[in-house]
């Protein structure tokens, strides 16, 4: 396993928006990402300072609108203009390693994911939406809300399903089938589970927890990795194919690889749910230990869901033939251009 | 020790009264009106001096402009207005529109070469390319034409969009921000095009830093109500924006207002804008309650429901927006307001609720007809912002509910052709701004200008609810224009009932304030179409004259 390095610094400054309709549950995943010892230095932006909820030995101070927790993450009310709010943080040298912002009930998270490309540093890490698997089929047919609802489901790189305890299986089967049915590959996880995705969804980093904290044996049940390695350049056009058709079961993946087609290049994978970037490497963020033309891409998603023969399968192409590429394609079964 | 007798002799003295329709003085004492009727009426009260500047004038009450933004002032302090329909800035020069790209270079060009330096910023306001002959956007390389090394920043009449030239671009290096909103061309080059805050941001933060609210600048009070004063104005509603509840911004309008010459009264709502909790509503209006001077009152507590209809953001019932059926934003959701509008019911506020849309009307009325049930109030006097596309079913349960409006009617004229080709279709903007069927059903509707959305000028927004003609000279639903005299009580007496202020402003009756607009002609006996151009002489404010500059 390649340990990657910490995020932080002048770089690239990952951003989450969580959205989700009124009362979906974001704010109790917000209150868990908070307190939850996963090592990231996160900056949560809520709407709504009030609903906040954090054990009092947790908090290291408190300053009118802004927490500041043991953990070394802070909590601050959005205000009044948040690309405002986003760009003092990225401009700060002793900034957050990761941004968080809970999108209001009505907003449409992808407007708000537009404020990821406002700064050079921000960098749109995924959205993940919230639904209460209670009410979000009947909310879905509301005659004032419906629309908005199914927007911001379509809008969702991981669909958080909330409240799922309050239901029974089968109820919980059918409403993930009906989001099936609606989002086209969406990635659904229980929102408690993507509690214990913190350090997937919301970190960049990609190495699975360190066993010392409390509830890690949940954390091995719950999620599997599966890491490609190769030391050959990768064929561009295929990675990109292949990571497109990952299976929803992916939920996180993450990668440093050589592409035949830029030599003497590194570039970064990023993917959490159906949203990837694939870009060159910012100096120094690599491993050291990371020859270049060497490939590695980890994949994270649900234990009892992650097929790591599949994902052999598709990986396979992305390998350049050492056959003409015509051959090739015939190698792989694909009619000839 | 009451103070002198002044009496005001007019040519005529439109009361709007409903007792006492006409008169020929007016007597003034310490601010409050004394006696209204003939010089002999007046003369009851004893010694007096006569003021008969304005004998060969008409006197209405002070007209009451019930939706404005304070934005409005502080555009004026700190930017060049260089947008497509004729404005009067503070000092009463007008600003004639540019209405196509040449003529915007050419203007630029002229406020360009008067500029000190060469180095501080262009920045202009009040940009709107879909009211340009031709209609075509405006690009960086229209803008270099005006400067290739000084920083310009043109805002958009909306406020959502920036056009920029190449230094801007440079300067706030927009090579390394790859916002959606930054429009780029077909070699991936930015237009100069900056849609939504997020990609206008770096562009704010590099040339126009002050542009950013917060401002507690006293120019923008004072440019804000003398506009206003300007076209008759003698209240006009600051609509909720503002941040009357930071100690700063409070000490700076409390100052402003109370010089004596300052030329209008500003009714502040409390904000429910960008205060998210009603608990912290309801705190702030207790803060302010009783806060103000003579000139500065707060009253009024202001949401906003959806978005702009020509932003394509108001919240539409089905069919929704012309040919693609979509539909706009939310900005409270419906089961917020479930909770919102009954607490602050309860809590005794007067819920103000910009609903620009018909569904976020019928939000709106769900929510308020959830806390009457709750909680019956009589006279509570909520009423709805803009309600654009209300019809006789939500304005029965809205007259039922006792919720009143303020219609947004200067639409009519200014995007009355835009809805009617590209957001609502032939029905809907024939029937919007309904006042005459509110005002048959018995709502208190008065109608108003949104300042900075359109200019603030009640004898055109008058003009607008009696005629309903559009830019391009249609009439839009004739059975929904009000007669003239119906047009001039939206402006005073239901406006001020909105404002809970009918007991003092918006008629010319004994022991209400003197306020007065003083007009050059008569808007009840003009031809209605006539009412817009009626020029105003002055304003009289608690019985003191402010000119009017011609
Ligand atoms: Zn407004």
């Amino acid at each position: 396993m390649v340990d990657f390095p910490e995020r932080g610094g002048r770089g690239r400054l990952p951003l989450t928006v969580i959205g989700g309709y009124l009362g979906a549950g974001k704010t109790t995943l917000l209150n868990r990402l908070l307190t939850q010892t996963h090592g990231v230095r996160l900056a949560v932006l809520v709407n709504d300072f009030g609903s906040v909820n954090v054990d009092a030995d947790l908090i290291a101070n408190r300053d009118g609108e802004t927490i500041r927790l043991t953990n070394g993450c802070v909590c601050c009310s959005i205000g009044d203009d948040l690309a405002f709010t986003l760009h003092d943080l990225a401009d700060r040298a002793d900034g957050p390693d990761h941004i968080v912002v809970e999108a209001s009930g009505v907003a449409e998270p992808n407007r708000l994911a537009g404020y990821a490309a406002s700064h050079p540093r921000l960098a749109l890490d995924g959205i993940v939406v919230v639904a209460d698997a209670e009410t979000v089929r009947t909310r879905a047919d509301d005659k004032y809300v419906g629309d908005l609802i199914r927007l911001q489901l379509a809008s969702a790189d991981v669909i958080a399903l909330s409240k799922t305890d309050l239901i029974d299986a089968e109820a919980c089967r059918r409403v993930r089938r009906w989001i099936e049915g609606e989002v086209p590959r969406a990635r659904i996880l229980e929102a408690a589970q993507a509690g214990h995705f913190t350090e997937f969804l919301f970190s960049g980093r990609t190495q699975p927890p360190r066993p010392a904290c409390e509830g890690a044996e949940d954390h091995r049940r719950i999620f599997a990795t599966w890491t490609f390695t190769r030391e050959q350049p990768l064929d561009g056009a295929a990675l990109r194919a292949t990571i497109a058709a990952l299976p929803p079961a992916v939920i996180r993946a993450k990668g440093f690889v050589s592409l035949a087609e830029a030599p003497g290049r590194r570039f970064v994978l990023q993917l959490v749910g159906s949203r990837w970037s694939l870009e060159p490497e910012e100096a120094g963020t690599a491993p050291a230990a990371l020859s270049l033309g060497r490939s590695v891409v980890v994949c994270i998603g649900l234990a009892d869901q992650l097929d790591t023969a599949q994902l052999a399968t598709l990986f396979a192409p992305t390998s350049p033939s050492v056959f003409p590429p015509a051959v090739a394609a015939l190698l792989r079964g694909e009619k000839s251009p | 020790m009451p103070g002198p007798v002044t009496v005001f002799s007019a040519k005529k003295i439109i009361t709007m009264d409903s007792a006492v329709e006409e008169a020929t003085h007016v007597a003034v004492r310490d601010g409050i009106i004394l006696e209204v009727g003939t010089l002999d009426d007046c003369a009851a009260w004893g010694p007096y001096t006569l003021n008969d500047q304005f004998a060969g004038s008409i006197l209405i009450p002070g007209l009451i402009e019930s939706h404005a933004h304070l934005l409005d002032g502080l555009l004026w302090a700190k930017a060049a207005y260089v947008g497509a329909i004729d404005r009067r800035d503070p000092s009463g020069k007008l600003c004639k529109g540019v209405n196509n790209i040449p003529a915007l270079i050419g203007r630029l060009k002229e406020i360009e070469a008067r500029m000190p330096d060469a180095t501080t910023p262009l920045v202009g306001w009040g940009v709107d390319p879909s009211l340009n002959d031709p209609i075509v956007p405006i690009t960086r390389h229209d803008l270099d034409e005006v400067s290739k090394t000084r920083p310009i920043f043109l805002l958009h009449a909306s406020c959502h969009i920036a056009y920029v030239n190449s230094p801007t671009l440079a300067l706030a290096n927009y090579a390394a921000i790859k916002a959606p909103g930054v429009l780029r061309d077909a070699s991936g080059a930015p237009t100069g095009e900056l849609q939504e805050v997020a990609a206008m941001m770096a562009a704010i933060k590099a040339v126009a830093a002050d542009m950013i609210g917060g401002s507690t600048d006293a120019t923008q009070f004072f440019n804000f109500a003398r506009v206003a004063q300007a076209r008759g104005t003698t209240t006009i509603v600051d609509g909720g924006g503002s941040t009357y509840f930071e100690p700063a911004f409070l000490k700076a309008a409390l100052a402003a207002t109370a010089a004596p010459d300052f030329p209008a009264r500003i009714h502040a709502h409390n904000n429910g804008i960008t205060v998210p909790t009603a608990d912290d509503m309801i705190k702030f209006a207790a803060m302010l309650e009783g806060k103000g001077n003579d000139k500065l009152a707060f009253g009024g507590l202001k949401i906003l429901v959806d978005g702009s209809n020509q932003g394509f953001t108001g919240r539409l019932r089905p069919p929704g927006y012309l040919g693609s059926g979509a539909n706009g934003l939310w900005n409270r959701a419906p089961d917020e307001l479930k909770e919102l509008v009954p607490a602050l019911h309860k809590a005794g506020l007067q819920v103000v609720a910009h609903c620009n849309a018909d569904q976020a009307a019928e939000a709106f009325i769900d929510a308020v007809a959830i806390a009457q049930d709750q909680k019956p109030r009589f006279d509570h006097r909520h009423f709805m912002v803009h309600g654009q596309l209300l019809d006789e079913s939500l304005l029965r349960r809205m007259t039922a509910l006792g919720i009143h409006a303020t219609l947004f009617s200067n639409h009519m004229y200014y995007w009355g052709d835009f809805h009617r080709s590209h957001t609502f279709g032939a029905f809907r903007a024939a029937a919007m701004n309904p006042a005459a069927t509110a005002l048959r059903l018995g709502m208190v509707v008065a109608a108003h200008s949104d300042t900075p959305v359109s200019p603030v000028d009640p004898l055109l927004t008058m003009w607008c609810a009696a005629n309903r003609i559009s830019a391009s000279g249609r009439v839009l639903g004739a059975k929904e224009r009000v007669s003239a005299y119906d047009a001039l009580k939206m402006m005073t007496f239901n406006a001020a009932f909105l404002l809970h202020r009918d007991h003092e402003i918006g008629s010319i009756r004994v022991g209400k304030r003197a306020d007065f607009a003083v007009l050059g002609h008569d808007p009840l006996a003009v031809d209605p179409t006539a009412i817009k151009d009626i020029p105003v002489r002055a304003t009289i404010l608690g019985g003191r004259v402010f000119p009017v500059a011609d």
